[in-house]
């Protein structure tokens, strides 16, 4: 998107202006459920309705800023690292939800990471992966004893 | 008579069946113990010690503790209950917070589905006031709250914590509506403790380790404690022996899944009674400055009802709970 | 001279060969786990507790000291380095160290950032030494008003990390006060906007947010931009050392820092994150180079990171005068002393003197140690920037990711840490700046909760703020700081109009 002398539209801008409302929206909605409880409380609504008047007011800034078009340039976007990254993170994130132990997750995450910035050694990143997520989990895991999400390969150690 | 000897009969075989069962099932007893709660806090202390006491007498062979962090216990406790149904060698720390706090969140998951096992430690609470306070005694506290609940600023810790209930008891037991007492809660311990050395507020509310070393300097004046009438001296006041009527603990507790059997709950009870009378255990008391108040069993078990109930009919009077 | 006499005798203390072991395995140690975010020295002293218990009390609060003040440096070395601030207090520092270390300054970033923390917690080791009896008192006296007046001050030179445009930063600072609402009110103990996700109950973590923001955001932003523009990495450019110049500009702000730091560590309720703001916003209006803030600006390391260190001795203040833990570490701390049978506080100084003033003695050699372990290592810590790209990356995500689920191991928490990722992504895209977000979630519940206390006290009266003394010089301060440079401002347009 570059900037024309006669200003388009900026949709993305428009976008975060929408957003807001709807975040203000929802912190209203939320606070209305509110009880005030002690009688010399000021209550747990004011910061809410502050929060909530603040987001409406900045989305209609957000919104005056989209329509004159005068938000910074943006560059293309390669969307495959970033899928690459939120994808090695969801797969952390469900292997542990589901009792799979941290190490593999970690171990992925370390070579889709690796992966979106350009190399292409999958399997030996995996393999280094593996190896920093078995030295945390001796550091944290035996000398702290944290306790931190184990699987079947946690159980080997 | 013969019905009685027959019933001694049978209880001395049960006895003598479980001792039996527990010594040998002891030496694999395998224990994981669950903190509902971060590294370093309260919960977290009494599961690493019951580690210590119970490996290093020989009662388990091992006891591994695991942190479930979250929301006053309510995360912990979920997981207990679900995941850990029938499971004999799972425990979970913990402690009468956790009876307000599953209440005030609205937890799916109550105390009443897990298997009570035994109430391990106490602390009272003490009521202090800053030492030039006009206060001198519970009384006059009491007084002060029933002519004018609003001028009697409390401070304590997180609203629908011990320190809130007990202020709540107090107000109630004096005469004053529980609802219109001005409790202002505290993030931290030392944060309360400030406001209070700094005369911000009436009076201060918590427990008594808390205030220990100010009142021995002389900076805070103890009115009492919420211990029972008898058990008042005179450097720790009772609270109820001066006239109004209050008693509560903060107390610490295990208690294992819902599901398992009477022999696996009979093996944790008798686990817990060994390690209870454990010199490993009594040295860590001793040195944590934790005060034994040990039960177990259906003792226990009652207790705990008795407190839910009582938590609740006060949360309730202060709006916290929605009965 | 009391003092002096009682410090000397605590320096016999410390540097016993046994102690100062035991002060060198705790600034290792505390280094280390300053280093993943997430886990901080409270954790640690916290875990090393049930161990230490067979140590004699002097080593082992000796080391737990040096525990505390590792960690701070830890905290700030990957701050600079990868952008991911191991503790919240040093965020600030991550500001414009990063900058300094993406254009090859990463060597004097870090030995601003060590001498700094050096000076600073020298200093306030004597004010600690010295002052604690005076402080003190002020301490306890500030109430619930006053800190909402601080909050006022500090939420005024919030500005300052704004960038250029008022409008995306006031929305990113809303963002932050927005999310300051998740969680159980400590009020009323009512939860918001946790729509009955239980995890949500206990609060944001700020480091989660900081990490998500910083750390993962920043990974996904220079992901997908590689195809457009290859981010190069040099280590070193120009000098490894401090330059003459770098001196000159670094001592101000050391001893500036150090004056934030120490005196609001000291308050009960003042932490470590206030302190490092003020002192980032206060380098950023007095510098004599505002064009390198937002770049890479020396003053914006040294301040903010003698501050964090000044505060952590500062919260000593109140934990041995008072047996006041003010801190997670402190607390940590004062239940170390606890399991010797030592009650902090004010008979700790009369009943065991030795104790206090050689832990008192330990600081300044762990503040020693850490300074002499720490200046050989710049070198080596910035040759961690030429690890290759790809492999930096992954280890930032991965010590991101542990950091979060060692500190709490639920998925949750990961989810969170992920969604905080993607919205410090897509703020760097629509150049939103990141820093006012992270400000919003620490201050926003303090200043209300504080508020409300003040308010709950004088039964609703709101010239309770005006009769305190302290909390009405304060709001004074925030409001010429609020009006000044508009005042100014216009006073440079008269005199344009003039000429």
């Amino acid at each position: 998107m570059t900037s024309s002398p006669q200003r388009r539209i900026d949709v993305a801008g428009l976008v975060i202006a929408i957003i807001l409302l709807v975040l203000a929206g929802v912190v209203w909605w939320d606070m209305s459920k509110l009880q005030i409880l002690s009688p010399y409380d000021l209550g747990p609504k004011v910061m809410p309705v502050i929060v909530s008047i603040g987001l409406a007011v900045l989305a209609i800034g957000n919104g005056i800023s989209a329509f004159r078009g005068d938000l910074p340039e943006r560059e293309s976007l390669d969307w495959t690292p970033i899928v690459l990254i939120l994808g090695g993170l969801a797969i952390l994130i469900v292997l542990i939800a589901f009792g799979w132990g941290f190490m593999i997750g970690t171990a992925i995450l370390f070579a889709a990471t690796s992966t979106a910035f350009g190399r292409r050694a999958f399997f030996v990143d995996l393999l280094i992966g593996a190896g920093l997520a078995l030295f945390v989990y001796l550091l944290l895991g035996k000398l702290l004893t944290l306790s931190l999400p184990a699987g079947p390969l946690e159980n080997l150690f | 008579m013969t019905q009685f000897r027959k019933g001694l009969w049978r209880s001395a075989l049960a006895v003598a069946a479980v001792a039996g069962f527990v010594t040998s099932a002891a030496a694999q007893m395998e224990l994981k113990i669950m903190a509902p709660a971060a590294p370093g806090g309260g919960w977290d202390q009494t599961a690493r010690s019951m580690q210590q006491a119970l490996t290093q007498s020989g009662i388990a062979k091992s006891a591994q503790v695991t942190n479930v962090p979250g929301a006053g216990g309510s995360i912990g406790i979920a997981q207990l209950v679900n995941n850990s149904k029938g499971d004999g060698n799972q425990l979970m720390v913990m402690g009468y917070v956790m009876v307000g706090a599953l209440l005030t969140n609205k937890s799916p998951v109550t105390l009443e589905q897990t298997t009570p096992i035994a109430r391990l430690t106490a602390e009272y609470e003490a009521i202090v006031v800053p030492a030039d306070s006009p206060i001198k005694t519970a009384k006059e506290l009491a007084d002060a709250l029933k002519a004018d609940p609003a001028k009697v600023t409390w401070a304590g810790g997180s609203a629908g914590g011990v320190d809130h209930i007990a202020a709540a008891l107090f107000a109630k037991a004096a005469g004053a509506d529980p609802t219109k007492i001005n409790y202002i809660p505290f993030s931290g311990g030392g944060e309360a403790l400030a406001a209070i050395l700094g005369g911000k507020v009436t009076a201060g509310i918590s427990g008594y380790g808390e205030f220990e070393s100010q009142i021995k300097a002389g900076k805070l004046r103890l009115l009492g404690l919420t211990t029972p009438a008898n058990q008042g001296t005179t450097d720790k006041p009772s609270i109820k022996a001066q006239g109004v009527d209050i008693e509560i603990a903060n107390w610490r507790a295990v208690v294992a899944p819902p599901g398992i059997s009477a022999d696996q709950k009979k093996a944790l009870v008798d686990a817990m009674d060994k390690m209870a009378k454990s010199a490993e255990w009594q040295a860590i008391l001793k040195q944590k400055g934790w005060e034994d108040s040990y039960v177990s069993g259906d003792v226990f078990a009652k207790i705990l009802a008795d407190e839910q109930a009582r938590t609740k009919e006060v949360l309730t009077s202060v709006g916290l709970v929605k009965s | 001279m009391d003092a002096f006499v009682s410090l000397v005798n605590g320096l016999s203390v410390a540097i016993q060969p046994m102690n100062l072991l035991f002060a060198l395995i705790g600034v290792l140690l505390g280094t280390a786990v300053g280093v993943l975010p997430g886990i901080g020295p409270a954790l640690t002293v916290a875990l090393l507790l049930p161990i230490t218990f067979k140590l004699d009390p002097a080593g082992s609060i000796i080391m737990f000291a040096g525990i505390y003040y590792g960690g701070m440096y830890g905290g700030s070395t990957t701050a600079i380095l990868i952008n991911t601030p191991g503790e919240s207090a040093s965020m600030a520092t991550a500001l414009e160290g990063n900058k300094m270390a993406k254009a090859g300054r990463g060597g004097p970033a870090l030995a601003t950032s060590a001498i700094g923390s050096f000076v600073a917690g020298t200093i306030a080791t004597l004010g600690l030494t010295f002052l604690a009896p005076y402080l003190v008192d002020i301490a306890v006296s500030f109430g619930p008003e006053d800190y909402f007046a601080l909050m006022c001050v500090a939420f005024v030179t919030v500005s300052a990390t704004f960038g250029d445009s008022p409008v995306r930063g006031l929305t990113s600072l809303f963002i932050g006060l927005m999310l300051g609402l998740v969680g159980i009110d400590i009020l009323s103990g009512q939860s918001r906007l946790s729509f009955g996700v239980p995890e949500l109950y206990d609060n944001i973590e700020v480091t989660t947010l900081a990490v998500g923001l910083f750390a993962i955001g920043e990974a996904l932003y220079v992901a997908s931009r590689r195809h457009i523009q290859e981010e190069k990495l040099e280590p070193v450019r120009g000098s490894l050392w401090m330059t003459k110049e770098d001196w000159k500009r670094s001592w101000k702000p050391w001893i500036r820092g150090t004056l934030f730091g120490f005196p609001i560590g000291a308050l009960p309720a003042g932490g470590a994150e206030i302190p490092t703001f003020l002192s980032y916003s206060t380098e950023r209006r007095l510098t004599k180079h505002p064009e390198e803030f937002g770049h890479g600006a020396i003053e914006g390391v040294a301040g903010p990171e003698a501050a964090n260190n000044a505060s952590a001795a500062g919260t000593l203040v109140p934990l041995l005068t008072l047996g006041l833990p003010t801190s997670a570490t402190a607390a940590m701390l004062l239940a170390g002393f606890q399991q010797y049978g030592l009650n902090p506080g004010p008979l700790l100084f009369a009943e065991r003197p030795d104790l206090v003033w050689g832990l008192i003695a330990s600081l300044f050699i762990a503040n020693g140690m850490l300074l002499v372990l720490n200046l050989p290592l710049v070198g080596l810590w910035v040759r961690l920037l030429a690890i290759p790209q790809p492999w930096l990356y992954a280890g930032i995500l991965v010590f991101a990711t542990v950091g979060t689920i060692a500190a709490n191991p639920s998925p949750v928490e990961l989810i969170m840490l992920t969604v905080f990722g993607i919205l410090g992504f897509l703020m760097r895209r629509f150049d939103f700046p990141i820093a006012p977000v992270v400000v919003g979630l620490i201050l926003g519940p303090v200043a209300e909760s504080q508020l409300r206390r003040a308010l709950s006290i004088s039964l609703g009266d709101p010239m309770t703020l005006l009769q305190s003394t302290i909390s009405a010089t304060l709001l004074a301060i925030a409001l010429i700081a609020l009006v000044l440079p508009f005042f100014l401002k216009g006073l440079g347009r008269f005199k344009a109009v003039e000429d």
